[in-house]
């Protein structure tokens, strides 16, 4: 039994009946007069110089206001301060099928596709680099001219002495893994409405207002700035509802950008919403990510070194590629014990859409090769695989060899919890033929230790006002995106205030109103903005307390805030009968008094109480009046900003992968194998997450399950699919994230290790969870078949060409696609796997080049 | 285009309207009624986001011209709640987590709205096949089948107390 | 991504119908359920002058048993229904099994038969948007000349991917074709060339109104089997239908159709030779899996490898008549 009236308590989310009843806004649901629909024109080439872009066409067509192309806005922008390399559309270069081009504001979406066709681009096509390994050995012709090779970044970290250690070990596995290319697919398209006021003073577009589905409003309000050369204070952000993120919207995705552009031209209001391809198109997904990596082990076990060498495929700009590439070598610690450590990781730069963050940032592809090669490992030491994990363990509290704080570390547990619930013990290496049982561990950050912008200023601020009527009004810049930040907020606020949460409203994500909060993003918002709101409402209820304690004569200490009623517990206890400080009594004259049905009854019993001596008890609303009369404006601040213990350590790239605290998961997952179609299906997956003190369980559990989910996914069927920089699959029917039918039952259990400096203990839940998932499948399909899968998905063709491998069947080429009637000159055409790097040159049979064969064609 | 006078009835209310007859019933709903609780998710009718009844009927409003409804019955997200208060299945997943972002909610209303007055003990099979059409991208969908069901729990009660 | 702008005539006769079809041929399109023609004008496949929807003619909305045991199915019947009669079910579970496996629920609810059986071929080059389509100088399909999954020659291999005619075509269905020139009907087994472009031989005006189960057909065993990589929504990536009559503990008949290997749904040659008589065993399934593998010529126009997508041909073949022969 917990000592909380509202924390830990499955809450429905604040905006909950919104979502339900179709009341809730998102961005695409508004409208204002006058607006105009905004369409952006994408490059059909991987890489091109643009030589000219004529909009005079477009712009003559009835119903089109303005026609704006990278001239309009040539400021460079990008989410990183090292990666300024994108701009609002194309000023010399495309460098990717979609990169953006122009935009036409019209007064309906038709007109604006049709005008879309009429403005001519001349291109002059450039060689494109569409794998990442080919890109770096480019000579000329580089993506971006200030990046040789096409590398966007290179690291090179060792902690200890790996070389020595792999020399020590009895055993040395190593390997070659690859995770292809996912995306975040959100249900909600991108969507942004730009709207000028005109200024009043000059008549020409003053103030600016963006309604934006983002994750990072206060970023988006610093883009724009920059792009547009006015001053952040002229600039508002508000985020609507957000259709899910998962990092799709962590950064400032080019519609936004143009929006404001676009509007800025047209002095009308413009909307862009994005098409589904566009989303595809705009993408910052998880790249697809190589990684050869290699693991010593003593007998008993225990890691004494890992090498990695990861190669990451990042689209055609830098987006947060600096950060993932960091993240990758930084995971690699925190969750087991490895004393040395090699790490070579390659950020490189191809003609394809961008990555960047996507849930479990970093992590998830590394995580997926190494907890795959120690399950190979413990099959070669004869020990079980949970067993080798619970060998590694970290000695916490403790710092890692490569500079991480760990203070909580539920792992231990985690693992317990699967082990147990799902019978590890008793069942693996005993079900039933194609059917096995995987485990596999992984770990997040509960937000970066350092922000993106280094600065001392706190990563978030929360304000809290409260009226005369006792109503609570918590001002955060924290937005939510489906996880249930705003919940989470009135949650702190009123546990803290002893209050019900009817009385609290958040007022979230408007740059105007609230302050500064650096976004939904790295896993941060329960950590950072719940520390920064529960030290806010501490601050208003000592306000509070002040006066209370004046009015009940007696210290604050005696105050005891809880069930909307402040009692002096001195006072209390021989007042009201045995059960104590759970008095019901006093709950029920609560409601009397102030609340019904969520209603304020104004002057009430306030007014009365008034001239009465000192009291045991007052009702919210009285000590708040109290408080008010006493200090004027009643209202707290709070901030938060992680300790410097927790920012890690001091090599190049040590910024990456410090935070205050970390999320441990565990899993365990039942698959079985069709061994004749090579379909895999997860029956059941046990998830056991470390989320410090989970606030919310039903929040919780469904982050857990998510999370698992989404794994899943990427496990198992989400793959983009490019031939030759095109993206074959740019849809929802052909991007394949999982229908209710092949989801699998996941039994989500929480475990809080209670960390000493989340608020009430909290710490990350929304991303650990995913890293463990594609492993722990593999693990389980080896168990099943003893074919151990380094490429994922693990589709079918995947699986069953693994499979008659092992049983030495007749090769078949299950899982390249050649096409038997395909002249071999042609193959640039069947599959980017045999495209010889020559960019958009096409058959000579193309259109595209109809120009070129009639030339050539003539003088043969 | 010239536009064409097409009657809409929707939630029980009848709309006359000036619109192309090659308009979308979604945009129409969105657009010209501003009930913008149908989602657009996808642009090749698959992720059910737009899911409306016609007729009862649960149908993709993506895939549908308005002007071919005339004479339809059609319900949106807008007309499921019930007596000014949320219906039980609105209620159910609020409380047990059925609508995280909240974007694929709407067209989940309706499939679920659909399932249960057709079926009131559906296995979990039954619930997972009905869900197929609708993607959602937060939860896994677990929590759904949890809140459908104690919904149909919450009606059954409902039906008791009355009788 | 919006519709091109058209006129949607509404006809509520089959008459009505066809004499509109006739008024603006060349330029008009057929809608019913509207989930395969709805989204391809979207990306601008179909950018027709008039759409003529037919969803409102009742007449060609549900099933009569006829008096000799065979059925009629009105094109406008939608899978849903296909899926649940009582009456398919019992006769023709084939049908019912395949129209059960299409897309999700919902897509079901809105799909007929006769579009099923109409479904425009597909492929990865060619079911894009607009822009996608000019990134790759557009394909043999729709404005261009170039087959990007076979460039060797100048076919287009687009492959259909309806999940019922497998079904109908192991049930010798018939189609009624009217236009204004009057009715005809043809066997399913003539309806479609081949070619993924001119993928079935309708005649501009015509319009398919129904669809004839014959007598002969029914209480066949059936099975369906369909690769997807999801267990809804999703085309299917290959397809089989089998079905099988015994007499006296032996087959006297047997059927197996393909969809989604081709560009057009094919009856698989020489299985009823190759079973009759018998009793099915393993070994034998697998040569009528050898049979059909042999028929599929599956290419990159889809997801999962052509290769992978024949052997499940093989596979599912095998595992479809052992069931159905249970």
């Amino acid at each position: 039994m917990s000592d909380f009236s509202i924390i830990g308590k499955p809450i429905a989310m604040v905006d909950a009946a919104g979502k339900t009843t179709g009341a809730g806004k998102y961005t695409d649901d508004l409208s204002v007069p006058g607006m105009l629909y905004g369409k952006i024109l994408h490059s059909p080439h991987p890489h091109a110089r643009i030589i000219s872009v004529d909009t005079s066409r477009a712009a003559k067509l009835p119903g089109v206001v303005a026609v704006v192309t990278g001239k309009d806005a040539p400021n460079p922008y990008g989410i990183l301060p090292v990666g300024h390399d994108e701009r609002a559309m194309a000023l010399d270069k495309v460098r990717y099928v979609g990169d953006n081009v122009a935009c036409v504001a019209a007064e309906t979406e038709f007109i604006a596709e049709q005008a879309l066709e009429l403005i001519d681009v001349k291109y002059e096509v450039l060689p494109a680099y569409f794998d990442p390994e080919e890109s770096m050995k480019a000579q000329s012709d580089f993506i971006h001219d200030n990046k040789p090779q096409n590398i966007e970044k290179d690291y090179h970290h060792v902690f200890g002495d790996p070389d020595k250690a792999f020399n020590e070990a009895d055993y040395v596995a190593e390997a070659r893994f690859i995770a292809q290319e996912v995306t975040h697919a959100a249900m909600e398209p991108h969507s942004t409405l730009a709207s000028f006021e005109i200024d009043s003073q000059t008549g020409k577009p003053g103030r600016l207002t963006v309604w934006s589905s983002t994750q990072v409003p206060y970023y988006l309000q610093h883009k724009l700035s920059l792009v547009l050369e006015m001053p952040m204070s002229q600039i508002r952000v508000i985020k609507p509802l957000v259709g899910g993120g998962f990092g799709g919207k962590s950064e400032v995705i080019p519609l936004e950008i143009i929006a404001a552009v676009a509007a800025r031209a047209a002095q009308k209001p413009v909307k862009i919403t994005y098409t589904r391809e566009e989303v595809f198109l705009a993408h910052r997904g998880r790249p697809r990510t190589i990684v050869d990596l290699k693991t010593g082990v003593k007998n008993d076990g225990s890691i004494t070194a890992v090498k990695a060498r990861v190669i990451q495929d990042g689209g055609a700009y830098c987006s947060y590629g600096v950060v993932t590439i960091l993240y990758s070598g930084a995971l690699l610690g925190a969750l087991y014990d490895i004393p040395n450590i090699q790490y070579d990781g390659y950020r490189v730069l191809t003609n394809k859409p961008v990555c960047g963050a996507m849930r479990g940032h970093g992590t998830v592809n590394v995580r997926f090769a190494f907890e795959s090669q120690l399950d190979e490992i413990a099959l070669q030491l004869k020990m079980d695989s949970a067993a080798i994990r619970r060998r590694n363990l970290l000695k916490a509290p403790c710092i890692t060899v490569n500079g991480l704080r760990v203070q909580s570390y539920g792992l231990p547990e985690c693992i317990d919890q699967v082990v147990t619930r799902s019978q590890w013990n008793e069942r693996k290496g005993k079900l039933a033929k194609s059917r096995g049982l995987g485990i596999a561990c992984s770990h997040y950050v509960s937000g970066a230790a350092n922000s993106i912008i280094r600065s001392d200023m706190p990563h978030s601020t929360v304000n809290i006002k409260i009226d005369r009527d006792g109503g609570i009004v918590v001002y955060t810049g924290a937005s939510d995106i489906g996880q249930g930040s705003d919940t989470m907020v009135a949650q702190i606020a009123a546990e803290v205030l002893g209050c019900s949460m009817a009385r609290v409203k958040v007022i979230a994500a408007d740059t105007d109103l609230t302050p500064i909060d650096i976004g939904s993003y790295s896993s941060r918002v329960t950590f950072m903005n719940g520390n920064a709101t529960l030290r806010a409402a501490q601050d208003v209820k000592k306000q509070i307390a002040t006066a209370a304690a004046r009015k009940m004569d007696c210290t604050l200490d005696d105050l005891i805030f809880r069930d909307d009623v402040v009692v002096n517990k001195s006072a209390t206890v021989a007042k009201t009968p045995a059960n104590g400080n759970q008095p019901t009594v006093v709950h029920a004259e609560a409601s009397v008094s102030g609340r019904v049905e969520g209603q304020i009854l104004r002057g009430s019993l306030q007014q009365k109480r008034k001239d009465e001596g000192p009291k045991a008890k007052l009702s919210f609303e009285e000590a708040v009046v109290a408080a008010i009369d006493f200090h004027g404006a009643l209202s707290g601040t709070g901030s938060y900003a992680p300790p410097p213990e927790a920012r890690g350590g001091k090599h190049k790239g040590a910024g990456v992968g410090p935070s205050p605290a970390y999320s441990y998961s565990a899993q365990v997952a039942e698959v079985s194998v069709d061994e004749e179609t090579g379909e895999v299906t997860v029956h059941k997956v046990w998830a056991s997450h470390d989320c410090g003190r989970a606030l919310n369980p039903t929040s919780v559990e469904g982050q857990i399950i998510g999370s698992v989910w989404m794994g899943m996914g990427q496990a198992l069927t989400e793959e983009m699919v490019w031939k030759d920089g095109l993206l074959m699959n740019p849809g929802l029917l052909e991007y394949r994230s999982p229908s209710s039918v092949e989801s699998p039952v996941v039994e989500a259990i929480i475990v809080e290790s209670v960390d000493p400096e989340g608020p009430f203990g909290a710490k990350e839940a929304s991303e650990g969870s995913l890293a463990a998932t594609i492993p722990a499948i593999a693990n389980a399909i080896y168990d099943a078949l003893g074919i151990r899968l380094r490429e994922s998905p693990f589709t079918p063709e995947r699986v069953l060409s693994a499979l008659r491998a092992k049983k030495k069947q007749k090769h078949i080429n299950l899982t390249e696609g050649v096409d038997p009637t395909a002249p071999t000159t042609f193959r640039e055409h069947g599959g980017s796997l045999c495209f010889k790097g020559k960019g958009p040159e096409r058959h000579a049979l193309d259109p595209a080049r109809r120009e070129f064969h009639v030339a050539k064609g003539g003088a043969d | 285009m010239k536009k064409e006078l097409v009657e809409l009835r929707v939630n029980g209310r009848t709309y006359e309207l000036a619109i192309e007859s090659s308009k979308l019933l979604l945009d129409v709903l969105r657009q010209d009624l501003d009930l913008t609780g149908s989602k657009r998710g996808c642009d090749e009718s698959s992720c059910g986001a737009c899911t409306v009844l016609v007729d009862g009927i649960p149908m993709l409003s993506c895939a549908l011209l308005a002007a071919s409804c005339e004479g339809q019955e059609i319900t949106t997200v807008e007309g499921v709640s019930e007596h000014g208060s949320l219906a039980a299945i609105q209620k159910a997943y609020g409380d047990w987590g059925g609508s995280q972002c909240g974007f694929c909610t709407p067209g989940f209303m309706m499939t679920v709205k659909h399932l249960i007055a057709g079926n009131d003990e559906p296995t979990d099979a039954d619930i997972r096949a009905a869900l197929s059409g609708n993607l959602c991208r937060c939860t896994g969908y677990e929590q759904m089948y949890q809140a459908i069901k104690s919904a149909i729990d919450a009606e059954r009660r409902e039906i008791g107390v009355a009788q | 991504m919006s519709l091109p702008e058209f006129k949607l005539l509404r006809p509520r006769t089959v008459q009505e119908a066809v004499d509109l079809l006739a008024q603006h041929s060349g330029n008009v399109r057929i809608l019913a359920g509207g989930t395969d023609l709805v989204p391809s004008m979207r990306q601008k496949l179909f950018e027709p002058q008039y759409v003529v929807d037919i969803r409102h003619i009742s007449a060609l909305n549900g099933m009569t048993p006829l008096r000799d045991g065979a059925v009629e199915i009105g094109a406008l019947t939608s899978l849903t229904a296909i899926e649940r009669s009582p009456y398919l079910r019992q006769h023709y579970s084939v049908l019912s099994e395949a129209a059960g496996t299409v897309a999700s629920p919902v897509l079901r609810n809105m799909g007929t038969i006769g579009g099923n059986i109409c479904l425009d071929t597909r492929c990865l080059w060619y079911n894009q948007s607009l822009q996608w389509r000019k990134s790759c100088g557009f394909c043999i399909k729709k404005d261009g000349d170039l087959c990007h999954v076979a460039p060797g020659g100048s076919k287009c291999w687009a492959a259909f991917s309806g999940d019922t005619p497998p079904a109908l075509l192991c049930l010798n269905a018939d189609l009624e074709i009217i236009s204004a020139a009057g009715v005809r009907r043809m066997p399913l087994t003539e309806f479609y060339t081949g070619d993924g472009v001119a993928y079935r031989k309708l005649q501009p005006g015509e319009l398919v109104t129904r669809v004839f189960l014959p007598a002969a057909s029914a209480d066949y065993r059936g099975i369906y089997r369909k690769l997807r990589v999801r267990g809804s929504i999703d085309y299917p990536l290959a397809g089989v239908a089998v079905v099988l009559k015994h007499e006296n503990g032996h087959i006297a008949d047997a059927r197996v159709a393909l969809t989604a290997v081709n560009p057009a749904p094919l009856l698989v040659k020489g299985v009823t030779a190759a079973l009759f008589g018998n009793v099915l065993d393993e070994s034998l399934a697998e040569v009528v899996g050898d049979m059909a593998a042999k028929t599929a010529k599956p290419l990159t126009t889809s997801a999962l490898t052509p290769e992978y997508r024949r052997e499940m041909i093989r596979v599912f073949t095998k595992r479809a008549l052992l069931a159905a022969a249970n």
